[in-house]
């Protein structure tokens, strides 16, 4: 290899209790797309953090075309040519898209003191038709859908492409995790389209799109690189295998403890609707069950799973549990009913960030350890002592504020919660987005744990793989109506195809 | 090629912005059915000449709260500027005249206690709320240890009549200043780039950050760039009613946070403009004005005053995709 | 404004006692003053002096602090001025330091910033073995003579007889006849509520030749008053003769509104409180009128009753009610008089103690 547009030597950095980052090196080529794979924790981001100036590195250097140069702040990664695609969206929905894709960098457009407005727009229509996205460039971006919003941002870091002279490098860290199909295979022709111009390092926890879309694969764990391979002699057995440092589970999903379930019926819903988002919902949800639900982004089933856990009202329709009819005005009503959700919005809707573990855990149940007005701080530690232990959550104590978590590890603490609630119906939505894939076989485990003991989940998997290897029945839904009820038996799942049909 | 699905439902969201029009709209025709006296002339400019000292002081603190502070030194600083005004021209306590260029003085005055709001605010780390609280009773008390309790009489009629009292084409000389300080704003606001950094920090201080914007200068020059406002505000204070005193302010710092938050914006932060600043201080100074009008009693103005403005704010914000309100 | 206390002779005494205080602490000094009494010649200046009121940014109180001085100069004692800057509960803690820190032989002249704070205050001056005055604010049923003799007097102005006498000049400056407006206080302020009595008194005295148009509180604010004014304009019109407001703050918003529209001196205004803006505004033409308490009395006053009562002049106790509970005297200040109110301010004879009571306090409700 040449002389690589973008090299680390030997970095290190640590936050307080963590070594992120030990001693790692890691080059690009011009033209190349790299792919950067790890769990959660692993250092991808801290790495391409600091790639883009927003850390500085404890020790190390980093070269831009073979010369050693300092990047103290996203601008001047910037200006060496390095622009990044953040995992938590950067885009401002307060500003229009022109205005954040040149956020920052308004002063090319400035003249006597004032922003040339149509100057502004027409460079911004330009980026965006770099990414085949036909909108206008002076539409606010709260109006725009998610991935509309993803593909924005993506335009900004391209946008370096025709600002700077010269090669570039694109850091896009998890691009793809809010993106339908489609919109991940238009931006990996993008990206192709863009090799002669621009270098990329491609951060996902789908294996399968880093294979795809990479030339060269680096694998890190605790910290370190602990392989770099072609992407070309690679499978996702192994990248999987160098993640988590251990052999995969020989059923991913479990399927084996998948139970039959009881005939017992501990949710029923009949004729639920609500305006703008879905119509005429019946189903049954039995003890023990795994009832997924699959639908593109408007299938109106985010919207029904908040429905089912009181954070909405239906607008007609009877709801029964245990064969109780229940009409749930607010959160804690459902909770009380014993139906708990695990939002896919954890930070927001989940967790108390600045709460510890123990106290996020007794959240929904927290009458129980309250005596004569008093919470008794023992009894509550001692329950979360018990769940950090059975969830194998990896959380230095109780006390440790769950902010500073993990995302896996948050995801349990919002599962122990509801356990600890004593729900009978857990209604999780995308359970593993975001985390990495050992957390996700926890979490596959915990929910086989959970059916055993009688529980029924409703499941709005991250993939549809995940909702058929999980799931004993699937309801597809179109349009805010069920269009498909499939049984999914151990041995028998449907294929995706049949599923897909049903869905678009 | 139509790659993607790009928007969302907007229909409600789009009506909302206009929700604080419709709210001084309706305000407008009821109080001006009950007395028809609302619509003349001479009544349209006595509410524009009442708008004109809140109009100034809300662009100043629109600014501040897009970008999700707060600032409370409001009636602190316009007393101190209007204290000082009154003082530089011709007056009953000092010998010093320096006539109109006490106008520029006042609002650079405004500026430099604004900057300091943003410096103490900003580099000592103390919360904006408690930085300006601080520096406002400080403006308060340095104005009133200068005049030790007594008021300055302006005698310079110059300064009175081009501030305030003099008309052109029979609007009052404090309107025309008070649409050109709004002008200011709106170019500040929508042409420069500290007014889209304004909302870039106020929505997410750290994706700001990350993009390059130099998020603690800019949290300082807004601060000064309201102070600036609320300098000319002391400045028009002190020529509407011909005398500086350390209580000129009273109660405009509520006023200016109700006209805000009524317009529109969002106590939060990144949402809003100083165009509904404008549409706020009219809701707010309509309200007054027909209570008056109407004849509603004393005793019942205050709460349907309030019952008013939490309904303007309940239909102005956009509650139903806050799961959380703080 | 606490003065320098170096201003006063009182230098000697001063490092003595701090000597003290640095050997055993400010509260030893309380208990040794009350346990050892000094010495006579000590005790015409030992007693500290000290008004306490709400803010000293309002011409009323400035001039309030300014008489307290006054006195203090003129006995040659040390003197403090308390703010209350609107806190009951600062300005209760400001009290309990100074009578700490002067071993409670203090003299408070006190406008305590609320009506419960009075009793608060008075007990906790009769504990430390000081005296007090109170001036305009106490709950109706806390007397000084049940406080003997520590709680001194309590002195007020009489809002009822002033605003009728004030709306009189109004109505006299329009011909007698026609609609007024009112601004009046904060609704539930005692002065507010006794000012909008007279004024109904002297309304219903006309036998329906002047009516009230309509009456709003402006909240004792200018602003306020500017804003009210404005929309009276538009909805009365030129029925409008005359602007009765309940202080000269509000009467000088009102006006200023009035000047906007061209009104100022067609339409006369009165106040209440003989602020230097309203006497300017009576020598323009544009002021009927208003009432000057006389602060510099009040300030000066509330010491001077209970110091003679300290140096043995009087003895507190003995004096008849209507030198105990007693209302002081409001100067009418009109076009005709302005000039000579000006010329020879009212003076204060700090030897007259009474002089300017005008009668007992009458409860109304």
């Amino acid at each position: 290899m040449s002389v690589p547009v973008l090299e680390i030597r030997g970095v290190s950095k640590s936050f307080p209790g963590v070594k992120a980052l030990d001693d790692v090196s890691f080059a690009i080529a011009r033209g190349e797309v790299v792919g950067l794979i790890g769990e959660n924790g692993a250092g991808k981001s801290t790495l391409l953090k600091i790639l883009n100036g927003v850390y500085q590195p404890d020790s190390g250097e980093i070269l831009v075309d073979g010369r050693s140069v300092s990047v103290a702040s996203p601008r001047q990664a910037f200006d060496s040519g390095i622009a990044m695609v953040f995992q938590e969206q950067s885009i401002l929905p307060t500003l229009t898209v022109a205005e954040n894709i040149f956020l920052g960098r308004e002063e090319e457009f400035i003249r006597f003191g004032l922003i040339s407005r149509s100057r502004m727009h027409a460079a911004a229509a330009e980026e965006l038709r770099k990414v085949h996205l036909d909108i206008d460039p002076g539409m606010r971006c709260a109006d725009l859908a998610f991935a509309a919003r993803q593909m924005v941002e993506i335009a900004k870091a391209l946008s370096l492409n025709s600002r700077i002279k010269g090669h570039v490098t694109i850091l896009l860290d998890e691009p793809t995790s809010v993106l339908e199909q489609k919109e991940v295979d238009l931006l990996f022709r993008i990206i192709r389209d863009l090799r002669d111009r621009a270098s990329f390092v491609f951060i996902s926890h789908r294996l399968e799109e880093v294979l795809d879309i990479s030339d060269r694969v680096y694998v890190m764990r605790d910290g370190k690189v602990v392989k770099e391979l072609s992407a070309r002699s690679a499978s996702v057995k192994d990248l999987h295998q160098l993640m988590v440092g251990r052999q995969l589970h020989h059923e991913y999903y479990r399927e084996a403890r998948q139970v039959p379930p009881s005939p017992a019926v501990v949710l029923a819903a009949e004729g639920l609707s609500r305006h703008g988002a879905f119509h005429d919902v019946s189903f049954d949800l039995h003890e023990g069950e795994v009832l997924g639900i699959a639908g593109v982004v408007g299938s109106g089933r985010e919207d029904l799973a908040r429905c089912l856990a009181g954070h909405r009202r239906p607008d007609s329709g009877t709801l029964h549990i245990a064969g109780a009819a229940v009409r749930f005005a607010a959160p804690h009503e459902a909770a009380g009913a014993g139906v708990g959700l695990v939002p896919a919005e954890r930070k927001v809707e989940g967790l108390v960030a600045p709460f510890s573990v123990a106290e996020n855990m007794t959240l929904a149940a927290l009458p129980r350890f309250v005596s004569h007005g008093a919470i008794r701080f023992a009894a509550e530690l001692g329950v979360a002592r018990d769940w950090i232990e059975r969830l194998k959550i990896k959380t230095p104590s109780p006390d440790t504020m769950v902010g500073s978590l993990s995302g896996g590890n948050q995801q349990k603490v919002v599962l122990a919660k509801w356990r600890i609630a004593g729900v009978r119906v857990l209604i999780l939505d995308h359970p593993t987005r975001g985390i990495d894939v050992g957390a996700k076989e926890d979490v596959y485990d915990l929910i086989r744990d959970m059916t055993a003991e009688g529980l029924a989940v409703i499941l709005l998997g991250d993939t549809l793989e995940e909702v058929i290897g999980l799931s004993s029945r699937i309801l597809v839904m179109r349009d805010g109506a069920i269009t498909a009820r499939l049984d999914a038996p151990p041995g028998g799942k449907p294929r995706q195809v049949d599923i897909l049909r049903h869905m678009v | 090629m139509a790659a993607i699905a790009v928007e969302r439902g907007q229909m409600l969201g789009h009506w909302r912005r206009w929700a604080p029009v419709a709210v001084l709209l309706g305000l407008c025709l009821v109080v001006g059915l009950i007395n028809p006296s609302f619509f003349s002339f001479g009544n349209a400019v006595r509410m524009l000449n009442t708008a004109a000292i809140p109009l100034v002081v809300c662009m100043g603190a629109t600014f501040v709260i897009l970008m999700g502070s707060i600032d409370l030194s409001v009636e602190g600083t316009i007393a101190l500027c209007a204290v000082a005004a009154s003082m530089l021209v011709t007056n009953d306590l000092t010998g010093v005249t320096i006539g109109l260029w006490s106008v520029p003085a006042a609002i650079l005055l405004g500026g430099a206690l604004g900057l300091l709001n943003g410096l103490v605010h900003v580099k000592l780390r103390i919360p904006s709320f408690m930085a300006t609280l601080g520096i406002g009773f400080a403006g308060i008390g340095i104005a009133t240890a200068i005049l030790g309790g007594v008021m300055v009489r302006i005698a310079d009629t110059d300064f009175r009549n081009w501030l305030s009292l003099g008309r052109l084409f029979g609007i009052p000389a404090a309107v025309w200043i008070a649409g050109i300080a709004v002008l200011a704003a709106w170019v500040i606001q929508e042409r420069t780039r500290i007014g889209r950094w304004i909302y870039a920090i106020g929505t997410d201080e750290q994706t700001a950050r990350n993009s390059g914007i130099p998020v603690e200068r800019t949290r300082i020059l807004i601060f000064g760039v309201a102070g600036l406002f609320y300098g000319l505000a002391g400045a028009l204070s002190a020529a509407q009613i011909g005398r500086g005193h350390a209580l000129i302010a009273q109660d405009r710092l509520f006023t200016a946070i109700t006209a805000v938050v009524v317009g529109g914006t969002a106590l939060s932060g990144g949402v809003g403009s100083v165009l509904n600043s404008v549409i706020g201080v009219f809701i707010v100074i309509v309200l007054a004005n027909g209570m008056v009008l109407m004849g509603i009693e004393p005793y019942v103005q205050k709460g349907v005053q309030g019952i008013l403005i939490i309904a303007a704010v309940a239909l102005a914000l956009d509650r139903s995709r806050l799961d959380v309100v703080k | 404004m606490a003065k320098n206390v170096s201003e006063l002779p009182l230098t000697s005494k001063l490092s003595r006692r701090s000597v003290l205080k640095g050997a055993a602490g400010a509260a030893a000094v309380g208990s040794l003053g009350g346990a050892f009494p000094m010495p006579a010649l000590a005790e015409e200046t030992t007693w500290t002096l000290a008004n306490s009121l709400r803010s000293v940014a309002n011409p009323y109180h400035a001039t309030f602090a300014k008489g307290g001085e006054d006195f203090a100069k003129s006995i040659g004692a040390r003197y403090e001025v308390l703010v209350t800057e609107g806190n009951s509960e600062k300005g209760i803690a400001d009290i309990k330091a100074l009578l700490q820190r002067t071993g409670g032989k203090l003299i408070l002249n006190v406008d305590p910033n609320d009506s419960p704070d009075a009793r608060v205050i008075v007990e906790e001056v009769q504990k430390a073995g000081g005296f007090v005055v109170t001036q305009w604010n106490k709950p109706d049923d806390l007397h000084p003579w049940d406080h003997n003799p520590n709680y001194v007097a309590h002195m007020s102005f009489d809002g009822v007889p002033t605003a009728e006498a004030i709306a009189n000049e109004l109505f006299k400056a329009f011909g007698g006849e026609g609609g007024i407006v009112a601004l009046g206080g904060i609704l539930s302020n005692v002065p507010a509520i006794e000012r909008k009595l007279g004024l109904d008194n002297a309304i219903a005295k006309t036998n329906g030749k002047v009516t009230l148009l309509d009456f709003q509180p402006a909240d004792w604010n200018e602003q306020k008053a500017f804003e009210i004014t404005q929309a009276w304009i538009t909805r009365f019109g030129d029925q409008i003769k005359g602007v009765f407001a309940a202080n000269d703050g509000m009467g000088m918003g009102a006006l200023e509104a009035l000047r906007q529209n061209g009104l100022a001196g067609k339409v006369p205004v009165v106040g209440i409180d003989g602020i230097d803006a309203a006497l300017a505004a009576i020598e323009a033409g544009e002021f009927a009128g208003t009432v000057a308490w006389d602060p510099l009395w009040t300030g000066g006053m509330g010491l001077a009753i209970p110091y003679a009562h300290v140096t043995g002049k009087i003895d507190i106790t003995k004096e008849p009610k209507e030198h105990r509970e007693f209302y002081g005297t409001g100067i009418i200040v009109t076009k005709d008089t302005v000039a000579d109110y000006k010329a020879n301010p009212p003076k204060v004879d700090f030897n007259d103690l009474w002089g300017k009571a005008t009668g007992q306090i009458q409860y109304r409700s």
